[in-house]
């Protein structure tokens, strides 16, 4: 240290002094750069991290362009379709819905996939974890997330339940990593993969029920893969005499070859990336209030060192290099602060989305990102504020620090000085608030933007939560069950109504259709739902148009998820739907809100049973113990187990029943990981404000020190020096919280607009949330005390005789 | 013996022919402030010139513009008119910048409230002033500021930060930081106001010793002790030179 001391000339000496004599302040500057500079680092390593070893596992798999679902053939049809010049690969693949019992004894979705070959899957190829890349006989290969969520691992016994209702014991010969299917945590379906000769052992035909294609050329172009599946269905399939039932790109909205949430991620990167910016704009907005209050502090100084010879441009440089230092010190946090975070988000998404993390490594371009950031926007920040110190004549520094800061009088100062009504201290703080204008606007922006994006933050949760609960409305039943194909609706709905406390029996029937286009081309699939029209397990939220009624003829209502597809149809239109070979024209009568389970277009029970032919008969039995209200988890529970019994023996259905808080709870799982990810963000928003407000306060006290001194020397008690900062602390606080909460109307709505848009390709509607206001009014406050407490102890401790020499 | 001369707006004094030049000119200073009760003339023509070795001793009331004239020639402040020669250079004529960088080779400025940086300790205190003119190589600088604070004998404090000495002890610090780069002027403004009378000795005797070694001193005061030790002594009053007395 000695020896530092002669190496490094006097004015570093100087810089590293006060760096280290002013400790409080050093940190609050350092910390106000790291945290900017962490969230970028956070937000933009992440998002490398996802798009390396996601999309780079994705990719790597060899994912399907395109999906064809052909009526049963064998596995020489996917040869012959390969063969096509437009067709770089093609794999013929069986998937069969069953059930799988978990550890816990329930049972669980299971999807079976049967591959021609194991040994070289050539589409959507999976990776083995462990046990047996090849099943035997008998055996079945899980994938990873399935086996977690049905608590078995390799050499484990699974008992396998066939839509027939026969059960199998099946070996589990090996845990796979299968990124092309939804996970079991998203989806609550599991995925095996068996041999042809297991699935004909469990009594299924010896068939393959889908192809899997990738395109030769223009992999990613959503019509020319269409055109490509088109191709393979007119040139091949159907003229060997199969039927192609659906053509269909993987994924949710997704383009060929892109991950299934693609979209998603994106969505939610890019705001997370504008939160960053944000988190940086405000973070560079402490820094210039705490290096003016680094300069006003130091003003009588530059006075001095002025007055013994030194430049401006020596002073500039010191001053400058003060800053780098500090940057230098931040860039220390943040960097690894940034990758903690990103390792954070990256293992969240990865057990999320069910890839694997390579290496958690700040990549070379964000490094740099942070590094110039870390060092420019201090220096940025800092320029002005030095500038101006440096500028200060000598003598204003030396004999006449402080009234240079005083700023000119405006009307509300006025205004301040005619309040008589409150005490004197309360007055002089009002009054202080007010004196430095510039620092105070910083402030308040500073404290605004936190709290505008802290608000923001709630409201697009509330907005969310509420879209998803508008999801609830669509099933409102306490239990459903799946009947079999032509159960008499009257008998299922007779049978469920002898279940004790059931009150509400509704049988509905539904099968696929399309609507066919003016030009003879079809839309895409959707469900043609028949149900009573006066139904009371669904409450429909209507944006356009009425709901069904008795006497309709030829009415539909339609959902808006059908819109997407079809976003020309409107209330009193005319469209024609086809089932099967039905065809018929029906007028759309009413708009119903998202349903974000697909197109659906509602009709009565009697018009479906006209169109379909399918007279009285129920292919779901939807229940409710009472009218007004849901049953709670465990009543639903009981009565899901009691119609499951009862239906399975009396031979109406073969399938496990749902309740409406199990479905529910499935559906809003996926939605918990950005909620926690926006309330992060919504943290460290508020830690920026916070910050922002310690540093100003403390800055204000300082300058105040004397006035402080004349206050205690006629006769203020700790208390009301207390008071006097606190006061001012809070007040604030408050203006900010007052700003922050105009400011959140349109941030708020735009936030939200942007994460419902990404997270379920919807059209917001905008809920404000009362809560985030009142919870960010509490950390405000909590704010304005805590920032001041600081302050105000030293301000209190201070005596007198210190004051009076206060330099 | 004392030589009167009476001044109110009289030109400077030159004392015969056979004289050096003088090392310090003030030709028709004037400087005003404004203030919130409006304009205040603090300084209104004043002259009069000071010569290498000289001992001067600035008297006056509170108000009557002796500090304003001390930063008027350090150049820490402006004059409105009038012009300033220190050792041949204009300091009216210099931009705050040049004043700065000719202030710190050519000047030593000794303030009433000393004036050190709180973050550094003594000998530090001292070679920043070397540091920022460059006036000596590195490795000369801390023993410079040895031996200045030994002559200032204080040199055991060397690593204290100053609030851990006394003010006297203090102000000899900022006496030898104003030495530090070996000025031949030394201005001094009440280098003594803040002093108990012992330790005020001690200064005033560090003060005549340098005007012993030659240096030139130009000090403001309220002290009748250092007007008596002076060679030279100018009364100001409301701005204005009143009497000059040697």
């Amino acid at each position: 240290m000695k020896l530092l001391r002669i190496e490094l000339k006097t004015r570093w000496v100087k810089i590293l002094k006060d760096i280290w004599g002013n400790r409080q302040r050093s940190l609050l500057v350092v910390l106000s750069i790291a945290v900017g500079i962490a969230a970028v680092g956070m937000i933009n390593t992440a998002r490398h991290i996802v798009e390396r070893d996601l999309y780079g596992q994705f990719r790597a798999g060899n994912p399907a362009s395109l999906i064809l679902y052909v009526s049963p053939f064998q596995k020489q049809l996917a040869g012959a379709v390969q063969n096509m010049r437009e067709v770089e690969t093609a794999e013929a693949r069986r998937v069969v819905a069953a059930q799988a019992l978990n550890s816990k004894g329930e049972w669980k979705d299971l999807a079976l996939n049967a591959l021609p070959n194991f040994n070289a899957p050539k589409v959507d190829q999976f990776r083995l974890e462990s046990g047996a890349a090849v099943p035997a006989g008998r055996e079945i290969l899980l994938e990873r997330r399935s086996a977690d969520g049905l608590g078995v691992k390799a050499g484990d016994m699974l008992t396998v339940k066939m839509p027939d209702e026969r059960t199998y014991r099946l070996r589990v010969a090996g845990i796979v990593h299968d990124i092309y299917v939804m996970p079991f945590s998203l989806m609550d379906e599991a995925t095996g993969y068996v041999r042809m000769e297991t699935l004909q052992w469990m009594g299924e035909q010896p068939y393959y029920n889908q192809i899997r294609l990738v395109a030769a050329q223009q992999k990613t172009d959503r019509a020319s893969v269409l055109k490509t599946g088109e191709l393979a269905r007119d040139r091949v399939i159907e003229p060997a005499g199969y039927q192609v039932f659906r053509i269909q790109i993987p994924g949710v909205n997704s383009d060929p070859g892109q991950h299934w949430a693609q979209n998603q991620i994106n969505g939610f990167l890019l705001i997370l990336q504008v939160m960053g910016i944000l988190a940086v704009l405000l973070s560079g907005g402490l820094i210039i209030n705490t290096i003016s209050a680094m300069m006003t502090q130091q003003a009588r100084q530059i006075g001095i060192l002025r007055a013994i010879g030194a430049r401006r441009s020596q002073l500039i440089t010191m001053y400058l290099v003060n800053v780098w230092i500090l940057a230098a010190a931040a860039l220390l946090i943040a960097l690894p602060l940034g990758l903690l975070g990103a390792w954070g988000i990256a293992e969240l998404a990865a057990s999320f989305l069910n890839f694997n993390l390579s290496e958690i490594a700040v990549p070379f371009h964000v490094l740099l990102l942070q590094v110039g950031l870390g060092l420019t926007i201090p220096t940025l920040a800092a320029l002005y504020p030095i500038l101006e110190g440096t500028r200060t004549p000598v003598v204003q520094a030396i004999y006449h620090q402080g009234v240079r800061g005083e700023e000119q009088e405006r009307p509300i100062d006025h205004l301040l000085m005619k309040l008589k009504a409150l005490s004197p201290p309360v007055l002089l703080s009002l009054r202080n608030t007010f004196r430095k204008k510039t620092r105070l606007a910083f402030t308040l922006a500073t404290l605004t933007l936190a709290g505008a994006m802290f608000i923001s933050v709630f409201s697009t949760r509330a907005s969310l939560t509420e879209q998803i609960l508008q999801v609830g409305r669509y099933i409102a039943f306490d239990a459903s069950l799946s009947l079999k194909p032509g159960t008499q609706r009257q008998t299922a709905e007779r049978e469920a109504l002898r279940i004790p406390g059931v009150q509400i029996a509704e049988g509905w029937a539904s099968s696929s259709g399309v609507i066919l286009h003016s030009d003879g081309s079809e839309s895409k699939a959707l469900e043609v739902v028949g149900l009573p029209h006066d139904t009371q397990t669904m409450d429909p939220a209507l944006q356009a148009g009425r709901w069904l009624r008795a006497n309709d003829t030829a009415a539909v209502v339609i959902n808006d998820d059908l819109l997407e597809s079809e976003p020309d149809i409107q209330v009193g239109d005319r469209i024609q739907l086809k089932i099967g070979e039905a065809k018929r024209w029906f007028t759309v009568v009413g708009i119903t809100s998202k349903h974000l389970s697909g197109a659906r277009v509602y009709m009565t029970l009697e018009e479906y049973g006209k169109f379909t032919g399918r007279m009285n008969q129920a292919d779901v039995i939807r229940l409710r113990a009472e009218p007004g209200k849901l049953a709670a988890p465990q009543v639903q529970a009981q009565i899901a187990a009691e119609l499951e019994t009862r239906f399975n023996n009396a031979g109406l259905s073969e399938q496990t029943a749902s309740t409406q808080n199990t479905l529910f709870s499935t559906f809003t799982r996926p939605f918990n990981i950005i909620l926690i990810v926006l309330i992060i963000m919504a943290t460290i928003l508020s830690i920026v404000g916070g910050l922002g407000l310690t540093g100003v306060m403390g800055l204000n006290i300082l300058e105040r020190t004397r006035e402080i001194g004349v206050l205690r020397a006629i006769g203020a008690t700790n208390a009301s020096v207390f008071q006097v900062v606190i006061v001012e602390g809070l007040v604030v606080g408050l203006i900010s919280w007052a700003l922050g909460a105009v400011v959140s109307l349109p941030s708020g709505f735009l936030l939200a607009g942007a994460v419902v848009k990404a997270v379920l390709q919807a059209t917001v509607h905008y809920r404000y949330s009362p809560w985030g206001l009142l919870l960010w009014l509490a950390i405000v406050v909590l704010i304005g005390v805590f920032a001041s407490l600081t302050p105000a102890r030293s301000a209190a401790r201070l005596t007198v005789r210190e004051v009076l020499e206060y330099e | 013996m004392n030589h009167t001369i009476r001044e109110t707006f009289a030109p400077p004094v030159l004392v015969g022919t056979h004289q050096p030049s003088p090392i310090l000119r003030v030709c028709g200073v004037s400087k005003s402030y404004q203030t919130l009760a409006g304009a205040v003339q603090a300084l209104s023509g004043v002259s009069f010139e000071v010569f290498p070795g000289e001992f001067i001793a600035i008297l006056g009331k509170s108000g009557a513009g002796k500090s304003t004239l001390i930063n008027l020639i350090s150049g820490i402040d402006n004059a409105d008119s009038g012009e300033i020669i220190v050792n041949g250079a204009a300091v009216h004529a210099m931009s705050e910048d040049q004043r700065a960088r000719w202030r710190g080779r050519n000047l030593g400025v000794v303030f009433q409230f000393f004036q050190l940086l709180p973050s550094l300790n003594l000998i530090e205190n001292i070679t920043i002033a070397m540091d920022l003119t460059d006036s000596l190589p590195p490795a000369q600088r801390r023993q410079r500021a040895l031996q200045l604070l030994e002559q200032m004998e204080i040199a055991e404090h060397a690593l204290k930060p100053p609030a851990k000495i006394s003010g006297g002890q203090q102000q000899r610090v900022a006496i030898a930081r104003a030495l530090a780069n070996d000025p031949p002027i030394l201005l001094a403004d009440e280098p003594t106001g803040n002093l108990d009378s012992k330790t005020r000795d001690g200064i005033l005797e560090i003060f005549s010793a340098l005007a012993r070694e030659g240096k030139t001193l130009l000090i403001v005061t309220h002290d009748q002790e250092i007007a008596s030790r002076a060679s030279r002594v100018i009364h100001l009053r409301d701005g204005r030179i009143v009497e000059a007395e040697r």
